[in-house]
């Protein structure tokens, strides 16, 4: 109740306008939807209250930094610098939207046409929006996008292909995407070893688009990825979903054909935070740019020729094309990108490079020193593995990973939780923060527990 | 002008990390040498000294509601209390995976659980998921549901989706994503919902209507029911675009109406930050026989037993739940977590008294409309034409549309020369051309966080303008950063990223 400067002078400005009560403010609405009865709803509270029931809930949590944590999933337990927060939080920053009037809102504009060169720096490829709300959300909206573009010249109409590696939450936000335009949605398969199966890939030659992860849902880097352009032609877009932290090593897609590179761009900027708010990154080549969602900052001038920056490309948005729109998409995650931004250019290119390496070392250790404990396998034996990989356990997962978190450790992903076949697997994530005496204790935790059920 | 990639340090001489836990020859024999990235992305090299210099340089270059009055309708843009980021910092949020396991998140479970009962009581539905993460997915999963709802009964034939022409422009683009077709209705003369053009277009095909009240005019509809009732008999549903919701909370609610299905915008109504157009918080509320088919997971609770962890001391064990039919996921997650425990933070604020909230709202509306449509006598004599209201009223609720096409016809002043002109007297601009249905409109809510002193500042310098020199005004703006930029420019050249600096290739 505290954030109202004219409580208490309601009547003075009531009878400036002649009138008596607020009540007659409200008169218009009719009687029969009027609401009679208080809300019931608890007492109006301080700051101060706020703030103790808040540490209070909050603090009931089990955070992911007081303890050794292999949970990862595609979210990243990351180090976000200081100085991004101070900054995002600068309320000339933190209070504003979506900077329709250009003039007062050059400074979000230019960081957000800063942000669009680094993203397409980091994928290479020439364009960028600035930011779709996740990763998940993204994939979809690439799928649709390609849709537009290729579904006239397809010989497979309205078909698209999906790795079946995908994981089921991403997957369910592709479908109910996608459902409303008729969307055939066909899988890819994979072989044993945890690769898309390439020659197979094929098959989706003439169809719209193929959507594929690299690193794939069980943390593997694919080589054979690098030919999947190839094999399904120029008509159909290749659209790849990344690790964005991969890419300080990893060949970017747009360097080996993909049309159109999507993924969470959470590991820069913000914590896992639950889940949200996250955002998801969009880059295309220039033959999307009309069919792509999202909002985009172009350079321009000022009518004095001054260097300026301006939304545009606006005719695909639905403030103007309405049910025509290439996305429904208004809000979107411009301050967690503004915050991605900050974190990148404090990394650098040294600075990318050398987290992709902490990531890459420490999963690199973890999977070493796992496998090490007779009764542990590989899922996956011969892969590359970036951030996550996969083993296999005695008994049954779920159990297993509920064991260690009794035992003070979360040990990443029962991995039955996404498919039933996989019960006896955990997904096992890694991050640049990963410690060796965190994977020490995933060892140990892991050995108990395959003692516990050998006993 | 500070630009970012002009920094240029030497190599490894910034920010620095931790060395990875193996020795570089090893880390680089995991990954297939094809694989491996030929040369860096080229990131500016800069220190933190720079960056910070860079990033408070740019800051200084934009206007935010700490900066000054922020009447952007539509938008709610009301002050967003400090303590909500401290909040967010706390690592049982922060620092919080969607994916541990129940007893680990009692505390966030609970607060989910308390703003999905919430949100509940305020709009009169049954039930309600914090999934989306936006008014735009909110509609979207709003009309998957009730997609899902009419397949499930043998009625998914009816494909078409009935919209106002005041409609905001999320409202059609999320039905036609889900495949709808989208049926525009004119508004009445005056501006309201025309009851005989819904008549005439409701049928055996409709599966719903998507409409906000008050409506983008600011005004309430008053035949709102009437309107659910034609929706209903022809077998449709009724669905509520919240973005309104700042106007009605504890007055009237969309159940009320006779809506079957609510967005809310988290944060316009509850004050999510959202800098630069986002993150938003889009939760839906449902009435009974559509939330079998809302996202997954729902918050639940029980009541504890000695088998169940600790819990928040509240006598309740939380749990999430799956819809039995549900739709599965529009958010990866479970939505814009750290957005929930914010509005909760605001939402607490208020607890039973969000009505004076929604008072205030109405109130500064009506009083700023008041100082803007009755001038004395010597300011009227020097404005050049006055606005028309959007929709004619006697109050508006908590927003309101100005035509300015007098100026226009009159001295040839369109509202973006306006809207540009008022940016020199130090606040943001309304809402320009929103709704389509009102020639040049602007569209002006102040919000409850605004003080008398500074709504009677605007309404003074807003009638200013309308006396000026019709030139100085079509020039505007001359005190900003930049002065009226080019917006034609910039799509017909397409810069859509900085050059790099030493090379146009990566
Ligand atoms: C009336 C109305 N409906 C829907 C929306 C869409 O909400 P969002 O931007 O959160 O997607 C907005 C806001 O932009 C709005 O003003």
């Amino acid at each position: 109740m505290d954030q109202l400067p004219n409580l208490g002078r309601e009547h003075e400005m009531l009878s400036i306008m002649g009138l008596n009560s607020i009540e007659d403010l409200f008169s218009n609405i009719p009687e029969e939807v009027r609401r009679r009865n208080p809300l019931p709803l608890p007492a109006p509270q301080s700051e101060e209250e706020i703030w103790r029931d808040a540490q209070h809930l909050l603090g009931s949590n089990i955070d992911l930094d007081s303890r050794p944590s292999f949970l990862s999933a595609g979210l990243s337990r990351n180090f976000v610098p200081t100085m991004v927060g101070m900054l995002a939080t600068r309320g000339e920053f933190l209070t504003s939207y979506t900077p329709y009037q250009a003039e007062v809102s050059q400074g979000m504009l230019q960081a957000m046409w800063e942000f669009q060169t680094m993203i397409s720096e980091l994928v290479n490829l020439p364009i960028s929006n600035v930011s779709m709300y996740d990763a998940s959300t993204s994939a979809a909206e690439a799928i649709t996008c390609a849709i537009r573009v290729h579904n006239k010249k397809a010989v497979q109409k309205d078909t698209i292909y999906v790795s079946e590696l995908v994981p089921p939450h991403r997957m369910s936000v592709i479908e109910n995407y996608v459902q409303g335009s008729g969307i055939n949605v066909q899988l890819l398969k994979h072989d044993g070893n945890g690769h898309l199966d390439i020659d197979a890939a094929s098959i989706a030659n003439g169809s719209c688009a193929v959507y594929v992860e690299q690193p794939n849902s069980f943390g593997i880097l694919d080589e054979g990825l690098m030919e999947l352009k190839g094999k399904i032609g120029v008509n159909t877009a290749l659209i790849v979903g990344v690790d964005a932290v991969s890419l300080g090593l990893v060949s970017p897609p747009g360097n080996w054909g993909a049309d159109i590179v999507v993924g969470e761009g959470q590991p820069f900027g913000i914590g896992p935070t639950f889940g949200g708010p996250i955002y998801g990154i969009f880059a295309c080549t220039e033959k999307y740019i009309r069919q792509m969602p999202g909002r985009i900052v172009g350079q321009t001038q000022d009518t004095n020729k001054k260097k300026a920056f301006t939304l545009t490309l606006s005719t695909r948005e639905q403030h103007i094309r309405r049910h025509r729109a290439t996305s429904n998409i208004c809000s979107n995650e411009t301050l967690i990108a503004l915050m991605g931004a900050m974190h990148m250019s404090l990394l650098g290119p040294d600075g990318i490079t050398l987290l992709a390496k902490r990531v890459a070392a420490s999963t690199e250790a973890t999977k070493k020193a796992l496998i090490s404990i007779e009764g542990v396998e590989l899922l996956f034996p011969h892969s590359s593995n970036f951030r996550e990989f996969v083993i296999k356990v005695p008994g049954d997962s779920e159990k297993a990973v509920s064991f260690m978190d009794s035992e003070g450790v979360i040990a990443g992903l029962p991995l039955g939780l996404w498919w039933t076949s996989h019960s006896s697997c955990i997904l096992i994530g890694c991050d640049e923060r990963t410690s060796s005496s965190d994977i020490s204790s995933l060892v140990s935790v892991v050995k108990k527990w395959i003692e516990e059920v050998v006993k | 002008m500070s630009d970012i990639f002009s920094f240029n340090g030497a190599q490894n001489a910034g920010w620095a990390q931790p060395e990875p836990i193996l020795p570089d020859s090893e880390v680089l024999a995991i990954i297939p040498s094809s694989m491996l990235r030929a040369s860096p992305p080229a990131w500016p090299r800069a220190s933190e000294p720079e960056l910070v210099r860079h990033y408070t340089w740019l800051s200084r270059r934009n206007f935010g509601i700490d900066t000054g009055f922020y009447p952007l309708g539509s938008c709610t843009m009301k002050h967003n209390p400090r303590v909500n980021e401290r909040i967010v910092n706390l690592p049982g949020i922060d620092r919080m995976h969607p994916l541990q396991p129940e007893h680990q998140i009692q505390g966030i479970l609970s607060i989910f659980y308390e703003m999905q009962e919430m949100l509940a009581i305020c709009s009169g539905m049954d039930q309600v998921t914090l999934q989306p993460v936006a008014g735009a997915q909110g509609e979207f999963t709003a009309m998957r549901c009730i997609q899902e709802f009419h397949r499930e009964r043998g009625d998914g034939h009816r494909n078409k989706v009935i919209v106002p022409d005041s409609a905001h422009g999320t409202n059609p683009a999320s039905a036609s994503m889900c495949g709808y077709e989208i049926i525009e209705i004119p508004s009445g003369e005056d501006g309201r919902i025309d009851l005989d053009a819904l008549q005439s277009v409701v049928g055996d095909d409709t599966a719903a209507m998507m409409i906000t009240n008050p409506s983008t005019l600011g005004v309430f509809e008053p035949d709102i029911a009437r309107a659910s009732e034609i929706v209903h008999s022809a077998g449709g549903q009724m669905y509520y675009d919240g973005a309104n919701f700042n106007a009605i909370i504890g007055k009237t609610d969309p159940g009320l109406m006779g809506f079957d299905a609510v967005h809310y915008n988290l944060h316009k109504t509850f004050s999510q930050p959202h800098g630069g157009g986002g993150p938003g918080s889009g939760p839906i509320g449902v009435k009974k026989h559509l939330s079998k088919y809302l996202p997954s997971p729902l918050a639940s609770r029980r009541e504890i037993t000695e088998h169940d962890g600790e819990g928040v001391g509240d006598g309740y064990w939380y749990s999430w739940i799956s819809p039995e039919n549900t739709i599965g996921k529009v958010q990866q997650w479970h939505g814009n977590a750290g957005a929930v425990v914010r509005c909760w933070a605001f939402y607490r604020r208020y607890g039973r008294e969000l009505e004076r909230m929604s008072e205030h709202a109405v109130l500064n509306a009506n009083y700023l409309r008041f100082k803007i449509m009755n001038p004395d006598k010597e300011v009227l004599s020097k404005v050049h034409a006055m606005p028309s209201d959007g929709a004619p009223t006697d109050f508006v609720m908590h927003e309101f549309t100005l035509s300015m096409i007098d100026m226009k016809d009159k001295v040839g002043v369109t509202g973006k020369d306006i809207a540009k002109r008022l940016l020199d007297y130090g606040v943001m601009a309304p809402t320009l051309y929103f709704p389509m249905i009102v020639p040049e409109c602007l569209m002006i809510e102040p919000t409850e966080t605004e003080s008398k002193e500074v709504l009677d500042k605007f309404a003074d310098d807003f009638l200013n303008v309308l006396t000026e020199d019709p030139e100085i005004i079509k020039g505007a703006p001359y005190t900003t950063d930049v002065s009226r930029v080019d917006e034609v420019w910039a799509a017909r050249n397409l810069i859509l990223r900085h050059p790099g600096n030493n090379s146009e290739s990566n």
